[in-house]
């Protein structure tokens, strides 16, 4: 898989050492955030537009970070942030014509490259894409190509480069690694990509059937008490950082305008979900209904933000 | 053939005519009856032929064959390995309790130690693609990810071996543990999408894998029985005592990937490689069946890009300039929304959740694909 | 059940054994003396063996020492020796005093006058490229296209322009082979209004014709060639030869389909590429009045679909007969039987006698049964199989 004409360093991450005696002095255990948010409130969106003079769309996302991240930054007692929120910025170029050795193609061609900062993470990423940052490439061009009217522009191509400053964590900080390991913050990644990339092909001023948002929901089991009793909630927009377990999440690209998904990505088991008695939803719709209404908000910022772009233009 | 792949899409593109293409998709979309290229009905896939425990230097390997000769051979190998405790973050609440006594740590065995899902590694090897391509590492990702996600639900005895599901058997002690290599290998370039072939694959090596008798006990330097006969399944099997006869059941089986398209109102599986080519929507569809319950679950969900959006349009007859009497100018706006009966226009846009609702259920249903799939496996011998 | 999974088949694995009397009789017209040599030899005949051509030769075997016989296709000669020597593995074919090796399976090579099936590739300034299962895209030069409406003139730049509404990538043609260069590469024209871009129906490929110069004798004896697979039961016991699809007297034919499924033209290409499709009126009309129409009246029999990408509409009826005839062709190459306008007919009718056989066997269809049922596979296409043998 490594790329063999570059030596790399060693894999693997480096973490700034933290002192025990630091961790007693500090209010013994760190305190675990907590999400404050109702189940159904999102986070707020930061997305702007036409940052990057030199490429012919772009637009830059933050997701606000969570209030007790936001204390902890302010007054810090620990090292190592207890939790971070999602930043990136997104570069459109073209379209363009494909290169001589490329077969005809009578749409536009996209390619998308989605790659982590260095230091995005908590650990180190290094400057060749791995496996999962491929993957999210392609989630990514699926849920754009389905968006696109791509026989408006045959013959050239469209590069989207998606450039992460930071990340959003797996879990808490606190946490062992094996306390739930699957890449949830991925899946946060993979829907501010989709907002973002949207606004900035938008930005392009590239054929669009709608704007298309990323949205992420997730079956969250209650944390702080281990009754068994207490089955899993569905949450728009978790925080990873904010939850001791996370049983299933589903992020989609939704087009509100036609009531589409283009691009669905569902992971772990969904099918305890405690609905009402009333709802004859199963598991797994429940979430991909929550992931929807998630993309539904994140569009309206997504509205917004094109429109103050377009107004930007003309002033 | 070269230009079938586009630089990072993960699905292919074929090459074929607009009028091949429409000529499908009516076929597929037909109401009720959809007209499979070959003849098979919606749910059928093609027959193939299997076969376990092959290769002799793995611990666990199965080889599928398609009819057309398309081939995979999967081979899981598994290794010790010693567990980095904590190695990216703190545990803060061990050290929180313990404080300077760091060091004896190793003795508390009673916290149960689950596993990570780093140590199922998957590579998959597909001609014609270079190891880093969107295909290979998309596929790898998908079938890794159902895989170490699946958690055994229910309480029985045998279900207790597995508690963390497959990441949580690999678990040996606190400081050991196995690290499974799933090597898959496709032995002729894919006629089709390949993943349905992948999947089931890699379904019967694993069952058919074994891992050494462990004799050490507790925290000890794991060290193990030689004897190759005693070695135990990675996934336990529970009519050990039973007659031989009987197919052994598995409280636990490793989730399989099923390929779902859907053209028109219809719901079609393991596509070939024109069939997807009309699709309206690809999904990947992972199930399994949770140990003590009938039914099945649904482990993940992740859509394909269909390539009907690459595809070249038709021109309606109507707007063709080389038509006698079709005197339309050709700077005319091609490419208008109405759809002509007959002519192939590329698929926009994307899924309606309804759709997707009822490919989902075509799998999970009583008596659905997902289970006469899983049933079909049951009945293949592994040794 | 919606999943079949067979254990694998171990092949036959006995010594192959010619079945002489099938052998000879197909092979006389070549003069081919057949002595039922079981197998391969792999030391060199003696020198004046008359006994050449018998059984099969690998590459780098000495067919001959003879100084008597000239060098064919598939052989080489040392430059100080006179002994020839095989470069494919086949059987050894001896015209006149010329001994050629032919390959038991062999890719395509084009020859003038092919009706062949191609799919366009690549789209050049003034021509086309086009895929024909051969080792080099032939080419189709704008030249050598029916302009629409018959129009009789020097293509000007126009036609350059907008070349791709004639033929796009992907698009499926149906054309003759009018030369072949000196690398092996064809050259296609389309004049004629027999050829064209084709629709309304289905493409399939086959392996083409084995070997050059077969007349239309396919090569029979061969071992069980390569296409049946492994885990496959299809595999007809003696069932041997090269299959796919051989130069025949009619490569192109209208089939009056069974239960109401109209009349479907079936394309068998001489390349190993088949269309097959709807029979449409117009073509009809036209193609059995090019004889005798003028070349003032081309303009108006040059029906207006002929660079169309539009499908008429077809019923389901002959969408389901077209996919059995597809089907029928499948079965027939995947057990290594020649394809030709009499094999294809007869599994067609054999394939109608197995569904009614089995019709009458289960009165009591529910639904699970029915479903798949014009699926042909296993059982249902051996029976398909022994119902074409026995008319061969």
């Amino acid at each position: 898989m490594a790329d063999r004409r570059r030596i790399n360093g060693p894999p693997g991450g480096t973490r700034p050492p933290v002192f025990a005696s630091l961790q007693e002095s500090s209010t013994g255990i760190a305190n675990r955030a907590q999400r404050q948010r109702q189940p159904a409130e999102l986070r707020k969106i930061f997305l702007k537009t036409g940052l990057i003079p030199t490429a012919s769309g772009s637009s830059y996302l933050e997701f606000e970070p969570s209030v007790s991240l936001a204390a902890a930054r302010s007054n810090p007692k620990s090292l190592i942030p207890p939790s971070s929120a999602l930043k990136l910025a997104c570069t459109v170029h073209g379209p363009k014509p494909l290169p001589r050795s490329a077969a005809f193609s009578p749409n536009l061609v996209l390619t998308t490259h989605v790659k982590y900062a260095p230091f995005a993470a908590r650990k180190r990423k290094g400057h060749i894409r791995d496996a999962s940052e491929r993957d999210l490439g392609v989630h990514l061009e699926t849920a754009l190509r389905g968006a696109i009217i791509a026989e408006r522009w045959p013959k050239s191509g469209l590069d989207i480069t998606i450039t992460i400053i930071e990340a959003e964590d797996d879990r808490w900080w606190g946490d062992a690694p094996d306390s739930h390991d699957a890449s949830w913050g991925m899946m946060n990644v993979l829907a501010g990509c989709i907002t973002a990339a949207s606004a900035a092909i938008a930005d392009a001023h590239i054929d669009c059937l709608d704007l298309v948002s990323g949205g992420v929901a997730a079956l969250v089991s209650d944390d702080s008490n281990q009754s068994a009793s207490s089955a899993p909630r569905l949450m728009l927009d978790i925080d990873p950082a904010e939850h001791r377990s996370i049983l299933s999440a589903c992020v989609v690209a939704y087009m509100p305008a036609r009531d589409e998904i283009t691009e669905l990505w569902l992971k772990g088991d969904s099918s305890r979900a405690a609905l009402e008695k009333d709802d004859g939803r199963t598991g797994h719709e429940a979430l991909i209904d929550g992931a929807v209404d998630a993309a539904r908000g994140a569009n309206t910022v997504l509205a917004e933000a094109v429109r103050e772009s377009i107004a930007r233009s003309f002033a | 053939m070269s230009n079938q792949r586009q630089a990072s899409s993960a699905s292919q593109v074929p090459h074929l005519s607009p009028a091949e293409l429409s000529y499908l998709y009516t076929s597929l979309s037909l109401p009720k009856n959809p007209i499979r290229p070959d003849g098979r009905s919606p749910t059928q896939f093609r027959p193939l032929s299997a076969e376990t425990t092959i290769l002799p230097g793995t611990n666990g390997s199965a080889r599928i064959g398609f009819a057309d000769g398309t081939q995979a051979i999967v081979g899981v190998k598994a290794e010790v390995e010693k567990t980095v405790l904590a190695a990216d973050t703190l545990d803060s609440r061990s050290l929180a309790q313990h404080g300077d006594a760091l060091n004896r740590e190793g003795e508390q065995g009673s916290a149960a130690v689950s596993g990570q899902g780093e140590w199922v590694q998957m590579s998959i090897e597909i001609p014609g693609f270079r190891d880093d391509d969107a295909l290979p590492v998309f596929l790898s990702e998908m079938m890794r990810e159902s895989l170490v996600g699946s958690v055994a639900g229910g309480n029985g005895d045998a279900v207790k071996e597995m508690a963390g599901g497959l990441k949580g058997r690999l678990v040996i002690n606190k400081r050991w543990h196995w690290r499974l290599y799933i090597d898959v290998l496709l032995l002729s370039q894919p006629l089709a999408y390949p993943l349905p072939l992948l999947s089931l694959t890699t379904h019967l090596a694993l069952l058919s894998t074994k891992l050494p008798k462990l004799k050490s006990t507790g925290e000890e330097d794991p060290f193990f029985d030689d004897d190759w006969a005693a070695a135990e399944y990675l996934y336990p099997r529970s009519n050990i005592s039973k007659s031989l006869s009987a197919a052994p059941s598995y409280p636990v089986r490793p989730p399989v990937t099923l390929l779902v398209i859907s053209v028109g109102d219809n719901v079609i599986f393991d596509p070939n490689r024109e069939e997807i080519a009309v699709a309206d929507a690809v999904l990947a569809i992972s199930v399994t069946r949770s140990g003590d319950s009938e039914t099945l679950k649904l482990l993940s969900i992740r859509s394909i890009d269909p390539p009907s959006r690459l595809t070249q349009p038709g021109i309606p007859n109507s707007e063709n300039v080389n038509m006698l009497g079709a005197t339309a100018a050709p700077g005319e706006e091609t490419g208008g929304q109405e759809e002509v009966e007959g002519v192939w226009r590329p698929r926009r846009g994307g899924v309606k959740r309804s759709v997707i609702a009822r490919m989902v259920k075509t799998v999970l249903g009583k008596g659905g694909v997902g289970e006469e799939v899983l049933e079909g496996l049951e009945g293949v011998e592994v040794q | 059940m919606a999943i079949t999974i067979l254990p694998p088949v171990v092949e036959d694995s006995r010594p192959y054994e010619v079945d002489s009397d099938d052998d000879i009789s197909m092979d006389s017209e070549e003069d081919i003396e057949m002595t039922g040599v079981s197998r391969p030899h792999k030391r060199p005949r003696l020198q004046g063996n008359s006994n050449i051509g018998a059984g099969i030769v690998t590459p780098g075997e000495v067919v001959t020492d003879d100084p008597q016989w000239m060098r064919g296709h598939g052989t080489y000669m040392n430059p100080l020796s006179t002994s020839i020597i095989a470069t494919v593995a086949g059987t050894v074919q001896k015209t006149n005093k010329l001994l050629s090796v032919h390959p038991l399976r062999a890719r395509y090579t084009p020859e003038i006058g092919d009706l062949v099936v191609g799919r366009i590739v690549e789209v050049q300034s003034r021509r086309w490229k086009v895929d024909v299962a051969a080792p080099l895209l032939a080419q189709l030069p704008l030249s050598a296209i029916n302009l629409p409406g018959g129009i009789l003139r020097r293509r000007t730049s126009a036609d350059e322009l907008q070349i791709r509404t004639f033929f796009s990538e992907g698009d499926l043609v149906v054309a003759e082979v009018q030369s072949v260069h000196q690398d092996g590469s064809a050259s296609l024209h389309t004049r004629s209004l027999k050829y064209g871009k084709l629709r309304n129906g289905v493409f399939l490929a086959v392996t083409g014709t084995g070997g050059s110069g077969a007349s239309s004798s396919s090569v029979k004896g061969g071992v069980g060639a390569g296409k049946s697979a492994s885990g496959s039961s299809l595999a007809a016991p003696g069932g041997s030869g090269t299959g796919g699809v051989v130069r025949s007297r009619r490569q192109v034919w209208t089939v009056p389909t069974a239960n109401g499924g109209g009349e479907v033209n079936i394309i068998l290409g001489v390349n190993g590429y088949i269309f097959i499709s709807k029979h449409s009126e117009g073509e009809d009309a036209a193609s059995s009045t090019t004889e005798n129409v003028s070349i003032t009246r081309m303009e108006e029999m040059v029906s207006s679909s002929i660079y169309s990408s539009q499908n008429d509409d077809i019923s389901p009826q002959t969408r389901r007969e077209i996919a059995r005839l597809a089907q029928c062709i499948r079965v027939l190459v995947q057990s290594g039987v020649r394809v030709d306008e009499e094999t294809v007919m007869g599994a067609y009718n054999a394939s109608l006698q197995v569904d009614l056989e089995i019709g009458d066997d289960e009165d009591d269809e529910d639904e699970w049964r029915q479903e798949g049922r014009e699926y042909l596979e296993g059982a249902k296409a051996q029976q398909i199989l022994e119902l074409v043998k026995q008319q061969l």
